[in-house]
């Protein structure tokens, strides 16, 4: 692995389209181990596509597309302007506000931001928002979105390591609201420092309830969304294609903009947009085959355990193993990876397997939102059409408040068990 | 030929576009037919299908339309004719490691034909391989055409 | 004992994937089985065990054995008969009841033949199928007595055929769903209820989502361990036995321990965490066991279900 990871920061610097610096060094294991079948490069990526979970990326994505052309998009966005206007960074505050409304919905960061880019991006650029800090609001606040159930990652983790995945929704519900106050806070003071202020006088009642009015549909697709998950029409993996569905009904029957021309010109961004990301993924699988081989994972765990058994500083250092980790792999390829390695070590120190597993999950959603590898700043980064080096430049405020969000988190452990305590027991 | 070719590209957008659509469609007529007490479990299955076929048809629409997500933090510190070196190595990079997906999904192919795809009797798991040497090859196909236009370019001086 | 003369010193490396977690009590005895085969040839075949499916999707793992690596799998009658058809009907609804009727099936020709055919057209070799993860119960949300109280419910079920005409066979409606959605889809109600082992309710913690568990046991589950045959001949004969004797007797300690020890301690579990068992003496067995029979016809499975139970001498 260590060729492999070397040769993928090796084509990461020479400007190679990630997707394929992310498959030709998994690959490069395959040459180096000549007693594998070599057709495993190509069952790995296929497998990536054949997960069900996975298919709500592309669905939510063609729905964000579906929303900007249906007229759906215009009409919240007048809405939030009429409500956030007046605030500092009003409409980074939509997002954050967005992305928790989102977390009841939707499972993957990836997806939410993605819808995001598109619904919220390009209005927050035309308002003067540096692109940078567009793509960092957006993509950050989207760890709101998988921290409240559902979750992929979270679901993974459960059934991985056989925790109550009731008791880690009940934390997520929790962690997730104190994570829109954390990011709130953040967008205020970043907002404010960079000027990012008021942009109307605040609105009368009459101008916010024609507003509702008129994106009454826009608003109750959340809530439908919901109804739809539970009352158990849809499945966490399927209400992508029902907000697809959704979007296309109002846009042509109701909101009268969206007609067969306009849905097939979606379909063709949209087409795009999925192929640059699901590529990465599909690839990603290549990549990470080697770790079990290598028994890195067993390694790993020996080191730790040798350095410290202080509960604390065992958490920190496999935190921070995770935020590397994170920065380079797939995260639902990390949880079935490290799970069965790190959650033992934490139980071995006397930390709660909920509790743990919020953390794990938050810190490896995190990673989809930091370079190199983090699909949900890709996503966001190619929507928006943003170089990397902007982003990254913006980055560091949102890093450093979850970073915070975490170490409050790992020291207070009643915060994260006091919702599951109260519910379960 | 240069006709054909745009036909074909054209082809893969549609076929993709209508692939994650249907996909869409049927996940959807799944949930509802799930509602009403008469799941369809192949709808899950189907959809997973086309899924894969317009992941990899899609993979070489973004392709073309330089969509794939790249840092260009070095390419942009060196000069230009530098820069085109490493990007004229990064594709030629880049059609072998295509040319060995799609050799190998070949090859795949014939090997896998008697697992079922999804424990559905009769379908093969080989349409779903299929997808890999075709998208890349639509790859391979892109990336020389890219290569032609980097190596004029290099002869022009510009 | 150990093996004094292997050939020039050879070192033979098995890599074994299983989906199953590493808190499994299956991990545990791939584990055992590892052990015992290192011990037994000094160190010259290792088996390295990877659980919660590391190096693979199972239908994957299964393709890369065919083309000789030197990789093993833990699957099911379900997948085989993706090769050789008739041995789905060892996944079928009341095939079998007890660990010496599996041990049985072993001893007879047409298993034997099948295991030949796998060898011989398909590349796979299987070891053993001595590994017995007890009997799948129905778990609800109401109790279930007979196949009619399965009416309109909806079970999740693996993918497979014969998973999905064995549910429906007994009455429900199966609907194919990945592991890792059950518990969501349990508490939105998209599905109704589960099928699975007392073990596997428990350690999923279903007892948050569901209120009974029915003691069906509408399916005893084979497991089956499978190599490459091609790599399995490459080994020295001592070796081949050895891998095939240990994998044997690790399975029948772990097919034990299921049915004697964990499924009872998981089931008294589950009634200290409150859930209802109906147990099996309040269940119409031979309506079930009927019902079960639905499957077989519609898989076309009767004649091999008959041949095995004649060989058998197994009343049906
Ligand atoms: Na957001
Ligand atoms: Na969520």
């Amino acid at each position: 692995m260590l060729l492999v990871t070397i040769l993928f920061i090796v084509f990461l610097v020479m400007g190679m389209p990630v997707a394929f610096a992310i498959g030709i060094s998994g690959m490069a294991f395959f040459l180096q181990h000549p007693e594998l079948p070599f057709t495993i490069t190509v069952q790995l990526p296929i497998s990536q596509t054949q997960n069900f979970a996975m298919l709500a990326v592309p669905l939510f994505i063609f729905a964000g597309n579906l929303m900007n052309s249906s007229g759906i998009t215009k009409r919240l966005m007048k809405l939030s302007s009429v409500l956030t206007g007046h605030m500092h960074g009003g409409l980074a505050q939509v997002s954050v506000v967005l992305s928790t409304c989102m977390g009841g919905v939707s499972g993957s960061a990836i997806a939410d931001a993605s819808m995001e880019a598109r619904v919220l991006g390009p209005d927050m650029i035309e308002r003067g928002y540096s692109k940078g800090y567009t793509a960092n609001v957006i993509s950050w606040t989207a760890l709101i979105t998988a921290t409240i159930p559902p979750g992929v990652g979270i679901i993974l983790y459960g059934t991985v390591g056989e925790v109550s995945i009731g008791r880690l929704f009940a934390s997520g519900m929790l962690v997730g609201l104190l994570m829109m106050i954390g990011l709130m806070i953040t967008v205020w003071i970043t907002s404010t420092r960079r000027g990012y202020g008021a942009e109307r006088k605040k609105a009368t009642t009459k101008e916010v309830f024609s507003a509702i009015g008129e994106s009454i549909w826009a608003l109750l697709f959340p809530i439908l969304l919901l109804g739809g998950i539970r009352s158990g029409i849809f499945t966490p993996s399927e209400v992508g294609a029902f907000a697809c569905i959704y979007a296309i009904i109002i846009g042509a029957f109701i909101y009268r903009e969206l007609d067969f021309l306009k849905i097939a010109r979606t379909l063709g961004d949209t087409v795009i947009d999925v192929g640059a990301i699901m590529f990465i993924i599909a690839l990603s699988g290549i990549f990470g085959y080697g770790i079990p081989l290598e028994n890195i994972p067993k390694l790993l765990t020996d080191a730790i355990l040798g350095i410290s058994q202080n509960q604390y500083l065992v958490m920190l250092i496999i935190l921070g193993i995770l935020v590397i980790l994170g920065m380079f792999m797939d995260g639902s390829v990390i949880i079935l990876l490290f799970t069965p390695i790190f959650l033992p070590l934490a139980k071995a120190v006397n930390i709660d397997p909920v509790h743990f597993g919020i953390l794990f999950c938050t810190i490896i959603t995190m990673g989809n939102m930091t370079p190199p590898v983090g699909l949900a700043m890709y996503a966001v980064c190619q929507i928006l059409d943003i170089p990397l080096t902007d982003y990254i430049k913006d980055m560091w405020a949102f890093f450093f408040t979850v970073i915070v969000l975490v170490v409050i988190l790992m020291f207070f452990p009643r915060l994260v068990l006091f919702l599951p305590n109260l519910l379960f027991g | 030929m240069r006709k054909f070719y745009e036909r074909i590209c054209r082809l893969e957008v549609i076929v993709s576009a209508v692939f994650l659509s249907a996909s869409c469609l049927l996940i959807f007529i799944g949930a509802l037919a799930r509602s009403v007490d008469k799941p369809v479990n192949w709808s899950q299955d189907f959809s997973l299908f086309l899924f894969a076929w317009s992941v990899f048809l899609a993979a070489d629409v973004a392709l073309r339309h330089d969509k794939l997500v790249k840092m260009e933090l070095l390419l942009l510190k060196i000069s230009e004719k530098s820069a085109r070196i490493i990007t004229i190595i990064n594709y030629l990079l880049i059609v072998v490691f295509l040319a060995a997906l799609a050799v190998y999904g070949v090859k795949l192919s014939f090997i896998s034909y008697r697992r079922v795809f999804q424990g559905i009797p009769g379908f093969s798991y080989t349409w779903v391989i299929l997808c890999v040497p075709v998208g890349c090859t639509l790859m391979i196909i892109t990336s020389i055409l890219k290569l032609k236009n980097l190596f004029q370019s290099c002869r022009k001086g510009v | 004992a150990g093996v004094q003369e292997a050939p020039a010193q050879k070192q033979y490396v098995l890599r074994f994937n299983h989906v199953l977690t590493p808190q499994d009590p299956y991990h545990a005895a791939f584990l055992n089985w590892a052990e015992a085969v290192k011990e037994r040839t000094n160190g010259g075949l290792t088996v390295e065990v990877y659980p919660s499916a590391q190096l693979g999707v199972e239908e994957d793992i299964l393709e890369q054995i065919r083309q000789g690596a030197n990789i093993g799998q833990n699957t099911d009658a379900a997948r085989l008969g993706m090769y050789v058809p008739d041995m789905a009907v060892m996944n079928a609804p009341y095939f079998v009841e007890t660990l010496d009727e599996v041990q049985k099936l072993n001893t007879l020709p047409t298993v034997q033949a099948w295991k030949a055919e796998l060898e011989r057209t398909q590349g796979f070799k299987v070891l053993s199928f001595f590994w017995v993860q007890g009997f799948r119960q129905t778990v609800t949300n109401k109790p279930i007595t007979s196949p009619k109280d399965l009416n309109g419910l909806r079970i999740r079920t693996p993918g497979a055929p014969i998973w999905q005409e064995s549910i429906r066979a007994i009455g429900a409606i199966p609907v194919a769903m990945n592991y890792g959605d059950m518990f969501s889809g349990l508490q939105t109600k998209a599905i109704d209820g589960l099928e699975l082992s007392f073990t596997a309710t428990s350690t999923g913690n279903f007892h948050e989502v569901c209120k009974y568990v029915n003691e069906t046991k509408h399916i005893l589950l084979i497991n089956f361990e499978v190599i490459s045959s091609k790599w399995f001949n490459s080994l020295p004969p001592e070796y081949q036995q050895i891998l095939e004797e240990e994998c044997n007797k690790a399975g029948l300690e772990v097919s034990r321990q299921y049915l004697e020890e964990l499924d009872p301690k998981n089931l008294a579990l589950l009634k200290s965490r409150g859930m209802t068992v109906i147990p099996e003496a309040q269940i119409d067995m031979k309506a079930f066991k009927a019902a079960g029979e639905a499957a077989y016809v519609k898989l076309n499975l009767q004649a091999a279900r008959d041949k095995i139970y004649a060989e058998m001498g197994k009343a049906k």
